[in-house]
């Protein structure tokens, strides 16, 4: 049981192109190499969150559950996501590939792209 | 990670006995990184349980060394995006290849040190790189332009 | 290596390059020589995940769904037609047809990507240039809210930094410089070390501002050193470029008028050019083609005979205008926001492609296609106006020109 558990953290998120992005979706590399955040290694540590723990992330009162990748591609303050059906479901036109969402440690297994097209389809 | 003698020096015995038939542990580590020793002639590294803990540290080490071409240049395939960075700027393609790689475009000839194969880089003759041989250069441009670190060297 | 070796065009990305050597095995790709891991798994995977005509999602005979389609598009209302940013423009020749025999609105990506850009360039409103040019003349290479490290991997080795050129024979490190500018050190700009520079822009405005202010020899809030410095470089020769990505794009907010004063700036000061990035493969291609028979690259209504934003694909759907969209060779829920894709599973939606995109799982009519470069060819337009011409591998019957030919048939 970490302490972090409980706590939220306001970021700035980005959405970026990644080159390990699979054209195809059905692949399982969509959900290793999409299904990720990016973060630093710096802002990681002082907000508690490991490499590969599963975060969830809520922007609009949507929210996806991703696993979180350190790296140095993602900004100091926030985090960075592979452009994708996750950023899409999380973001707007006000602030298409740059928006502010919450993160902290998720209780799940990351999701799949299912979920969404299931909410999708209402 | 370069591997360097100065690590594997610190997980060795360090009692300079001579069974592996250098005259220090010290040496023993500069010729294992040079591949001109192999860590099984450490005998009492592999004979010895004090030393299991350290044996277990040093061959995990040294995995690398094992995975590295001839001179030492180690590509990650699972880093590697095909961008063809290195096939581009590497002098040596530059001067055999001006109108293929030197200019950006396919190679037109097979006589080279990378190539992108399948996605990835491969190497596929160390022989022409500087880095090696009577007259070598420090020339680490390929390491240099791979944002992903998907080129390193053994030496570091 | 023979000198009649077949080269092949890669259409995974905007670079569009034609020097991609493959072996065949049969009619599997064994080996693909200097493609890119994306491109590579283009044609070594392209018998993976393919769609398969379908209704309401279950599956039925190819001229099922053909009917089913042209039963849809003779009765709706108000068509959209969208995508097409990766097939040749043969085919978004035939699509742009349709929509006009259908009075119908089109659109591709470019609306809320580089479109803006490109009706700027084909305005003459921005001065522009070849990457074969670049290549050959550009000292400053300037990337601009673009990664091409990760959207155009061998963008930066095949057209720009690092191939010798004609008056660039000595290479990056004397004869080119480079300069990123990102919110963040993105893989492009962990390439950035001597001749070269990385400006982290939080505000991309400002910086627009910086070089007009530094050009007029006065202050700017921000960026002062890297606009004077940038500046300076660009001096120092007679072909520098810009670069212009997404980041760009969002970072202007619209201020398209600030951009333009500032590249006009620079060029009274030194040589500077403008490229847009690139994306996809044909997005250009989409720009061109309609520009040329409309005046316009995107947002287009037959009915109504002009461009605006109303008509911009996202728009027709978040104010539900329309209802039935056919969208070729596109996948809108994997990339518009959540709001807008969603309206996609209460209308009348057909998707033509060639795989089993997350849009075909929504769709009311599946009508597989083929793989651009691997099963269909024709002409593509690279991000920087070039016209390419993509082989195919294997000829089809069955590719895009062929069903939207088809689905033109009910079309007046």
């Amino acid at each position: 049981m970490r302490f972090t558990k409980f706590l939220k953290v306001e970021v700035d998120v980005v959405v970026a192109r990644n080159a390990f992005i699979p054209d195809n979706k059905s692949s399982k590399e969509y959900l290793e190499n999409v299904a990720i955040a990016f973060m630093q290694e710096e802002f990681a540590k002082v907000n508690g969150f490991k490499e590969n723990d599963v975060i969830k992330i809520t922007s609009k009162g949507r929210s996806v559950n991703l696993k979180v990748k350190i790296s140095d591609i993602a900004h100091e303050k926030g985090i960075l996501i592979p452009n994708g059906i996750y950023a899409s479901y999380l973001t707007s036109f006000d602030g298409f590939k740059r928006f502010k969402a919450e993160i902290e440690l998720a209780d799940g297994e990351i999701t799949k792209p299912e979920e969404i097209i299931e909410k999708l389809k209402g | 990670m370069a591997i360097t003698p100065m690590e594997i020096y610190k997980l060795l015995p360090k009692t300079n006995c001579k069974k592996c038939g250098e005259q220090t542990c010290m040496s023993f580590a500069f010729k294992l990184v040079n591949r001109e020793r192999k860590l099984e002639e450490c005998t009492p590294l592999f004979e010895e349980e004090k030393y299991a803990r350290q044996r277990e540290k040093l061959i995990e080490y040294l995995k690398p060394l094992e995975e590295a071409t001839e001179t030492g240049l180690i590509v990650k395939e699972e880093l590697c995006v095909g961008c063809g960075n290195c096939v581009v700027v590497c002098p040596v393609h530059v001067e055999k290849d001006p109108y293929g790689c030197g200019s950006g475009l396919a190679p037109k000839t097979d006589k080279l040190i990378l190539k992108v194969e399948n996605g990835v880089v491969h190497v596929l003759d160390m022989d022409m790189c500087r880095r090696y041989g009577k007259n070598r250069v420090l020339c680490v441009v390929c390491r240099e332009n791979c944002p992903t670190d998907a080129i390193s060297f053994l030496e570091g | 290596m023979s000198g009649n070796t077949e080269y092949y065009t890669c259409a995974g990305c905007s670079c569009l390059c034609d020097d991609i050597e493959i072996d065949l095995d049969g009619e599997n790709a064994k080996t693909v020589k200097t493609a890119c891991r994306r491109g590579s798994n283009i044609f070594l995977e392209y018998k993976e995940n393919r769609a398969e005509p379908a209704i309401e999602g279950r599956k039925v005979e190819f001229e099922e769904a053909i009917k089913k389609a042209q039963e849809l598009i003779e009765k709706s209302k108000s068509l959209a037609i969208y995508g097409m940013d990766t097939i040749p423009i043969e085919a978004q020749k035939v699509a742009i047809e349709l929509a006009e025999g259908k009075e119908a609105y089109i659109d591709n990506s470019s609306s809320y990507c580089l479109g803006d850009f490109v009706e700027m360039v084909l305005k003459k409103e921005l001065p522009t240039a070849t990457f074969d040019d670049v290549k050959d003349y550009a000292y400053v290479i300037f990337y601009w809210g673009v990664d091409p490290h990760n959207s155009l991997p061998r963008h930066m080795s095949r057209y720009t930094y690092y191939p010798r050129g004609k008056k660039r024979q000595r290479g990056y490190e004397e004869d080119r410089y480079l300069v990123v500018a990102d919110i963040r050190k993105s893989h492009t700009a962990m390439l950035v070390a001597k001749n070269a520079r990385f400006i982290q822009v939080d505000d991309d405005l400002k910086l627009v501002d910086a070089f007009i202010k530094v050009i007029d020899k006065q202050m700017p809030e921000k960026y002062a050193d890297d606009a004077v410095r940038v500046i300076r470089e660009m001096q120092k020769a007679d072909f520098n470029v810009i670069m212009g990505g997404l980041g760009l794009r969002y970072g202007l907010k619209g201020n398209y008028e600030k951009f333009k004063e500032m590249i006009n700036k620079m060029n009274e000061v030194a040589k500077v050019y403008f490229i847009p990035a690139g994306c996809h493969a044909n997005m250009r291609g989409f720009n061109e083609v309609l520009f040329e028979k409309t005046g316009f690259v995107n947002k287009y209504s037959f009915k109504d005979g002009e461009s605006s934003l109303d008509y911009a694909f996202f728009e027709l759907l978040k104010n539900d205008k329309v209802d039935t969209t056919l969208i070729i060779g596109s996948d809108p829920v994997n990339s518009l926001p959540f709001e807008i894709s969603k309206k996609l599973a209460k209308i009348n939606t057909i998707v033509v492609d060639p795989r089993k995109s997350f849009t075909t799982q929504i769709a009311k009519v599946v009508i597989p296609s083929a793989i651009s470069g691997v099963e269909q060819g024709g002409t593509m337009i690279r991000s920087d106006g070039v016209r390419v011409k993509v082989n195919s591998l294997f000829e089809r019957e069955i590719n895009d020109v062929y069903v939207l030919e088809r689905l033109k048939e009910v079309v007046a």
